[in-house]
């Protein structure tokens, strides 16, 4: 699953003094002997504080270009003394020393990220809303952009839960391409009578998933299973409908995009939880086909894709999926100018042989 | 894909999600019958804050240009929040979630006019002042007890009799 560094880094960053005989621990850049010669020497004469550190390792990034310089710093030494962020620690803490193992780990744990390994791959954790979940490579991290989609799905599911129609069989819902298991997880985390089906085709995956979930003590209400939407689609069908919704955020991006992503991504993610083939919507176009077979009635669908996707969604739905009704895309908040952002679109299912007037308005 | 800049930009968004607004006039009237309450640290009794209007709040997220999503790995999550009205700026970085910091974010702000608000009747405050004079009343109990005790001590290292010992 790892990409190898084919081009030294020893050619392109000259500038750091050679690995001294102490330093400790290097087994994630033993697979590529250049990095380790290049890591900024451990100091051993003096000691450094945490601002001092933080401040140091966001020069080193600065230096290598790596993205995100400052922020990396701090998430790594933060994570390092028990804290999320270094807001997390007082300002008293900020000034104390870091012992010889803090400091030590601290330079692992950056020199990782000089890789350009993402910082949660790096920390080997993530928050998504109220949960922290393990991280592993290759599998997708979690975008901040999904915890909007999550916020749709409880808006909807806690009304639903309201009205008194969420009976044990459908109160359920699917989740294709689970990846950490962040969108499944944080449902059954906010509501207690929830129960989700989680699918992903990548068997590391679903191992994760299955370990963040007993991590959490959801396994009792967490079904993953190893299945591809595109090749399983009828076991699929068979084992796990009926459901109240259906939700994913399938790899959406164009192929042709791919080669631009930052090395962070095009390094250590599972290129096949990104790619959805030349218009980003083969995934999509599997998941929507399936739906009228795995939703109950009023069943929704819940989908994160790309801006230019939900006219092209739309049109292909109202030709291809009867059963399907177009309802509504949701642009993601933090980006008003509706060009670098995710959309969310929702579908309705509707079985015509119990067709009736009611419907959700929105 | 765009061309990608390499500096920071923010972006700003006036708020528009429902967070439970009332919809209510700028100036919260004491006491609205709606108001959600808060626990303070250590009080037994609950706080009245005000609710927030999103019209009134401006949002921002320090972001990045760029494509979003799958496209990319931003880990920048910290909001900045601006009540209108007042001019108070919250900024959140608390935790890893963005939205876990907006919700913060806001809950900071309803503290905040909580006391621009009720100025010194500000329930936030008076809590402030009870626990610092606590924490005051303590320790002087407590170095009284030393004292006692050493003067005690002192008392029974010498040959005056015990009680004699109030200084």
């Amino acid at each position: 699953m790892w990409i190898r560094l084919r081009r030294p880094l020893k050619k392109v960053y000259n500038c750091f003094k050679p690995l001294k005989y102490g330093f400790i621990g290097h087994k994630w850049l033993c697979t590529s002997p250049c990095v380790a010669e290049c890591v900024p020497a451990l100091p051993t004469a003096s000691r450094l504080t945490v601002e001092q550190a933080v401040k140091l390792w966001t020069g080193h990034f600065q230096q290598r270009g790596v993205s995100e310089p400052h922020l990396s710093s701090q998430y790594i030494i933060a994570h390092l003394l028990g804290a999320k962020t270094l807001e997390g620690i007082g300002q008293d803490r900020l000034a104390e020393f870091l012992t010889q193992e803090q400091t030590e780990q601290t330079w692992e744990l950056c020199s990782r990220r000089l890789t350009r390994m993402p910082v949660q791959y790096v920390i080997e954790e993530w928050d998504f809303r109220d949960l922290t979940l393990k991280m592993r490579p290759p599998v997708f991290i979690p975008r901040p952009e999904t915890e909007e989609l999550v916020g749709l799905v409880l808006t909807d599911l806690q009304m639903k839960q309201g009205t008194g129609l969420s009976e044990e069989t459908s109160f359920r819902c699917l989740e294709v391409g689970c990846g950490s298991g962040a969108i499944s997880l944080s449902l059954l985390k906010s509501l207690p009578q929830l129960r989700a089906i989680a699918l992903d085709k990548n068997k590391d995956a679903v191992d994760l998933t299955r370990e963040n979930s007993h991590s959490l003590g959801f396994q009792d209400r967490l079904e993953v299973h190893h299945m591809d939407v595109m090749r399983d689609a009828d076991i699929i069908v068979s084992m796990c409908s009926p459901v109240s919704v259906l939700v994913s955020n399938p790899p959406y991006l164009f192929s042709e995009d791919m080669i631009s992503l930052e090395p962070e991504i095009l390094r250590f993610e599972d290129h096949a939880a990104l790619d959805g083939g030349k218009d980003g919507m083969q995934v999509m176009r599997h998941i929507l086909t399936l739906a009228p077979k795995l939703l109950s009635n009023h069943g929704r669908v819940y989908l994160e894709v790309d801006p230019r996707h939900p006219q092209l969604i739309q049109q292909w739905v109202e030709e291809s999926v009867e059963e399907l009704d177009y309802l509504h895309t949701h642009r993601d908040i933090t980006d008003r100018s509706g060009v670098n952002q995710t959309a969310i679109c929702l579908l309705n299912n509707y079985i015509f042989k119990t067709f009736d007037q009611e419907m959700y308005s929105y | 894909m765009s061309s990608r800049l390499f500096v920071n930009l923010i972006f700003q968004v006036t708020g528009k999600v429902t967070w439970g607004t009332s919809g209510r006039p700028p100036l919260f009237t004491v006491p609205p019958v709606s108001l959600a309450h808060v626990q303070t640290a250590g009080k037994k009794d609950y706080i009245d804050l005000p609710v927030l209007n999103e019209d009134e709040l401006d949002e921002q997220f320090v972001r990045g240009s760029g494509p979003g999503g799958q496209a990319t790995n931003k880990t920048s999550n910290c909001v900045v929040l601006r009540h209108i009205p007042t001019g108070i700026v919250v900024k959140c970085h608390q935790t890893r979630s963005v939205e876990t910091n907006r919700k913060r974010a806001r809950q900071i702000m309803r503290e905040k006019l909580e006391v621009t608000y009720k100025g010194e009747a500000s329930d936030i405050l008076k809590n402030k002042k009870e626990s610092i004079q606590r924490k005051q009343d303590k320790r002087k109990r407590a170095n009284e007890n030393l004292e006692k005790k050493r003067l005690f001590k002192e008392a029974l290292m010498t040959d005056f009799k015990p009680g004699d010992d109030r200084g």
